[in-house]
């Protein structure tokens, strides 16, 4: 009996393309079930995510499985959409799903969701009765691989990015976000995904302030938070708790006077300052008050960096685990 | 006075050391590698049993609170800061705390082995003064929440630093809790040893033969009045964390200065 997988995901095909293939969710065991009645086929799984549509089956003969495959894949979708398709076949089916169940194919690399819409999709073609001996062995052991990497690996730990990296800092220094004052000054796009990663994780004010005043209030009112003119942005530091600033300024915006000139009001409670200017717009001395932690892009960057070479170092280790299973 | 108790209460005490010292050595050994041991909090439990027996034993044998020579303040002081981290750590989720802890309580501990520190063959007491008794008992209690919130205080010094150096990498950077929380934590456990440090003075004044443990009594004043003003300080006005942190490491370190000056 031959493994075969086809299907498409979020490197091969634009959300158009995999919109097109997605299936249904409670359909997954009939499309399975459906997949019995092409010739040379004995077994089947359909799984479709909103990053992925893969179908998996034990045929008789693997050219002639693929074959028909395709050909039932291309009823109703044009030359063009086909194209997106990928095939693996014998061990390239079984390390493509290893590494699938264990996040390592995913957008967000070791993300757990992909585990449990594996589980959910073996689970209709069994109850439906698509599958059998070597389906069953295939996605059980699949299933094991998935525990066993992320029991015994950091896959999942660590942010690989600029934003997610300034978000998991305020993290490490207010603990829950909830209640936190976040203020942006200037409205660039990076600082707006950096408040809202930040709102997404429980700040509940936000401040936005900007040389234009009409695009502080159009962030703010994106954002659910309040605008205040750019002449009068140092009153607001009293209430920060963190500040995201991203201005063009040519000289700092920030200086340390103006946090020194609050301490007290603030009762020295932490504030933390992310500049992801260029140049910087938080004077470096900020850096230097007890209670104030300054990350310039340079250190965000050195932080995603570390975090990217330890996941780098993961995916080594994932690999070398999945090698031995197969 | 018990004879098995008295050969007992050495084997018990050095029980209580070893496995102190084992949740430290493998509390730092885990956190090295980026994950937390889930042996320390069983370990320090362990010690916290044993330190029981000891201190158990030592009051039998003293028919009075084991409070009454260096060796025993040590041992309830371990006591102390060992039931306020299992009491702590469990409700603010800081298993964390035990790492730290547990290498004072191993200190402690190993100090109250040192020959002639504790005596071999206590002296039943002949009468009991409940002011002195409730003044030792609330003192080393206070010594005990004293105690954490230096330790929570060393904690938030070495996130603070990793926090400014931007140095994320390091598994004790992950394990430590967030800033905000730990800085908190200092200022609670301040506040109880306070209370509990009060109390303990209150009754050293009240109990027989004060005037003659002048010393000790004012010393201990001036460390009461060291925290107080910590305390009113940064209620009244606020203080940088670290500062706060750093105050609360160096007053419990000086505070321990009252120990000698015990007869």
């Amino acid at each position: 009996m031959e493994l075969i997988c086809l299907g498409l995901n979020h490197e091969t095909a634009p959300v158009e393309v995999r919109e097109h293939f997605a299936v249904p969710a409670d359909k997954l065991g009939d499309r399975a079930k459906e997949l019995l009645e092409l010739s040379s086929v004995s077994e089947g799984v359909v799984l479709s995510t909103c990053n992925r549509m893969e179908i998996y089956v034990a045929a008789e003969n693997r050219q002639a499985g693929e074959e028909v495959l395709r050909s039932y894949l291309a009823t109703g979708r044009d030359v063009q959409e086909m194209k997106h398709l990928y095939a693996k076949t014998g061990d390239e089916v079984k390390r493509h799903l290893f590494r699938l169940v264990s996040g390592l194919d995913s957008m967000v690399l070791g993300e757990t969701e992909i585990f449990g819409q594996v589980k959910q999709a073996y689970k209709q073609a069994l109850e439906s009765g698509a599958t059998s001996g070597v389906l069953n062995r295939l996605f059980q052991k699949s299933f094991s691989v998935g525990k066993k990497i992320r029991t015994n690996t950091r896959i999942q730990v660590g942010t690989t990015s600029v934003g997610s990296a300034a978000v998991d800092l305020a993290e490490k220094i207010f603990g829950k976000l909830k209640g936190s004052h976040v203020m942006i000054i200037g409205a660039g796009e990076m600082s707006r995904q950096v408040a809202q990663s930040m709102m997404s994780r429980g700040a509940s004010h936000l401040t936005v302030t900007n040389r234009s005043f009409e695009r502080a209030q159009d962030l703010a009112s994106e954002l659910g938070g309040n605008a205040v003119p750019f002449d009068a942005w140092e009153e607001s530091l009293v209430q920060a708790d963190i500040i995201v600033s991203s201005t063009g300024a040519s000289e700092p915006v920030l200086l340390a006077v103006h946090v020194e000139a609050v301490r007290r009001k603030r009762r020295y409670r932490p504030l933390f300052l992310i500049d992801i200017a260029m140049p910087r717009d938080i004077e470096k001395t900020v850096g230097d008050i007890e209670e104030a932690y300054l990350y310039d892009l340079d250190k965000l960057q050195k932080l995603a960096n570390e975090a990217r070479v330890s996941r780098a170092e993961q995916v080594r280790i994932c690999e070398e685990m999945i090698d031995l299973e197969i | 006075m018990c004879m098995r108790c008295g050969a007992m209460d050495r084997w018990m005490l050095f029980l209580a050391l070893v496995l102190a010292a084992v949740a430290a050595v493998q509390g730092a050994g885990y956190l090295r590698l980026g994950t937390r041991s889930k042996w320390t909090l069983p370990l320090m439990i362990g010690s916290f049993i044993a330190q029981m027996f000891v201190l158990g034993a030592r009051g039998d044998m003293r028919g009075a609170c084991p409070l009454l020579d260096t060796g025993e303040i040590l041992v309830f002081s371990a006591w102390a800061l060992t039931i306020f981290y299992m009491g702590v750590g469990s409700m603010f989720r800081l298993s964390l705390l035990g790492v730290f802890t547990s290498p004072l309580v191993a200190f402690l501990l190993a100090l109250a082995l040192v020959p002639g520190l504790m005596d071999t063959e206590p002296v039943r007491a002949t009468s009991v003064d409940p002011w002195r008794e409730m003044h030792a008992a609330l003192s080393v209690m206070a010594y005990g929440a004293l105690g954490l919130a230096a330790v929570a205080g060393v904690m938030f010094i070495v996130l603070n630093r990793k926090l400014k150096d931007a140095d994320t990498s390091t598994g004790l950077f992950k394990n430590l809790p967030p800033a905000r929380e730990l800085s908190g934590i200092v200022v609670r456990l301040l506040l109880i040893g306070y209370a509990l440090l009060t109390g303990g003075l209150v009754c050293g004044v009240l109990m027989e033969g004060a005037m003659s443990a002048a010393n000790h009594l004012i010393a201990a004043l001036i460390i009461w009045a060291a925290y107080g003003i910590l305390l009113l300080v940064d209620w009244r006005r606020g203080m940088p964390p670290g500062k706060l942190s750093l105050a609360a490491l160096v007053l419990f370190v000086l505070s321990l200065l009252v120990f000698p000056m015990i007869s």
